[in-house]
């Protein structure tokens, strides 16, 4: 199945795991590589080499990999992974040297199958939005509004972020009457 | 999607309906606080490509109050098309003509200049006076703070409050204002 086809039938979603992999026990989700080169062309150098010095390690690190090693004549180079759930990665070796090659075949090893990086929803994504709960337009209100008849005076009138000086000195002047009618009162 | 699912998609995207009071307010400066809302900009899940504005039910618009002398000086200009199709209208011109038009455009110059504009403004309900048909009043729940104080006339401000209020001292009974 191709990235395309499995794209239209399971659709595109956000960076994941498969199945948890990796906690507890690990599944390589690399399955097969397939070499595949020219054996005179000079474009082909690099990949010739890494099949010289370097495949047979790789084989012996990684024995759950299946290697094809595939030389055509007067065709480019390429790298093709195929993955266990169906998707498989092509990547053109053309004039790669073969530090570049080892690079890209350690990606493709470590790579998930997962092709739907390049098709991310949004930049953002996390599976727990809210740990209190999600907002609504009532929270942090106060629930007086919901017995409140609108239009409502107090609710719409202007009002500084701090009270005016008229306010304050207004509020001092009756703080001091209340005073005086408190020491009137003890008084009497 | 579960029930609790779809009724917590409900509270969070459902539509407020906000009244807002232009007795007095400079519609231009209102129309900034009222396109905010539109937007839903004051909302924690605002996000600019989600469609999450609320409604705003804008009263009082005859009794809006121009700043300086922008009733005599600012111009609405307007084109039908035609040669010698150009008009231009004064503000108070426009403003006896229909009195919700200036807070309409003034809101619309205010929002983002976008497709989702017209969308936007379809949230915006502007009543000349405090008339507001009940269909659309049952839906109002939160009221805008106005931005500015509107202005109380002394004769309107009950005698008992102008009495009681503190004075350091009084004028002589035979003292003459000049």
């Amino acid at each position: 199945m191709s990235t395309r086809c499995r794209i239209m039938f399971w659709g595109c979603s956000y960076v994941k795991t498969p199945l948890q992999n990796g906690i507890g026990r690990y599944v390589p989700q690399l399955q097969r590589i397939t070499f595949k080169f020219c054996k005179s062309s000079g474009s082909s150098h690099g990949i010739r080499q890494f099949i010289e010095q370097n495949l047979l390690n790789f084989t012996k690190e990684n024995p759950h990999v299946v290697v094809y090693v595939k030389p055509r004549r007067k065709r480019a180079p390429c790298l093709k992974a195929e993955y266990l759930n169906g998707a498989s990665e092509y990547v053109g070796a053309h004039k790669m040297s073969k530090e570049d090659i080892s690079k890209w075949v350690e990606f493709l090893r470590t790579k998930s199958g997962d092709t739907t990086t390049k098709f991310l929803l949004k930049r953002h994504h996390t599976d727990f939005p809210s740990i209190q709960g999600t907002w609504t337009a009532f929270t942090h209100k106060d629930p007086k509004i919901n017995v409140t008849q609108l239009p409502n005076e107090e609710l719409s009138e202007f009002r500084l972020p701090e009270p005016s000086g008229t306010e304050e000195l207004l509020d001092i002047y009756w703080r001091q009457q209340r005073q005086k009618e408190q020491n009137r009162d003890e008084e009497n | 999607m579960s029930l609790t699912r779809r009724t917590q998609q409900w509270a969070t995207f459902g539509r407020t309906w906000y009244l807002y009071d232009m007795k007095w307010q400079n519609p231009f400066h209102s129309a900034r606080k009222i396109a905010y809302v539109l937007s839903g900009r004051n909302k924690p899940i605002f996000e600019d490509r989600t469609d999450c504005g609320d409604h705003v039910v804008a009263i009082n618009s005859r009794h809006i109050s121009l700043p300086g002398n922008e009733w005599e000086k600012r111009v609405y200009y307007h084109h039908t098309g035609y040669p010698g199709g150009a008009t231009w209208t004064l503000a108070h011109e426009l403003h006896a003509k229909d009195p919700t038009i200036i807070v309409e455009k003034a809101v619309y110059s205010a929002l983002d200049k976008d497709l989702t504009r017209h969308g936007r403004m379809r949230k915006l309900h502007i009543f000349p006076d405090d008339k507001v048909p009940e269909k659309i009043m049952q839906n109002v729940t939160h009221q805008l703070r106005q931005m500015r104080p509107v202005p109380v006339r002394l004769d309107h401000i009950p005698k008992d409050v102008v009495d009681n209020f503190p004075k350091i001292f009084d004028w002589p009974k035979d003292f003459v204002l000049k």
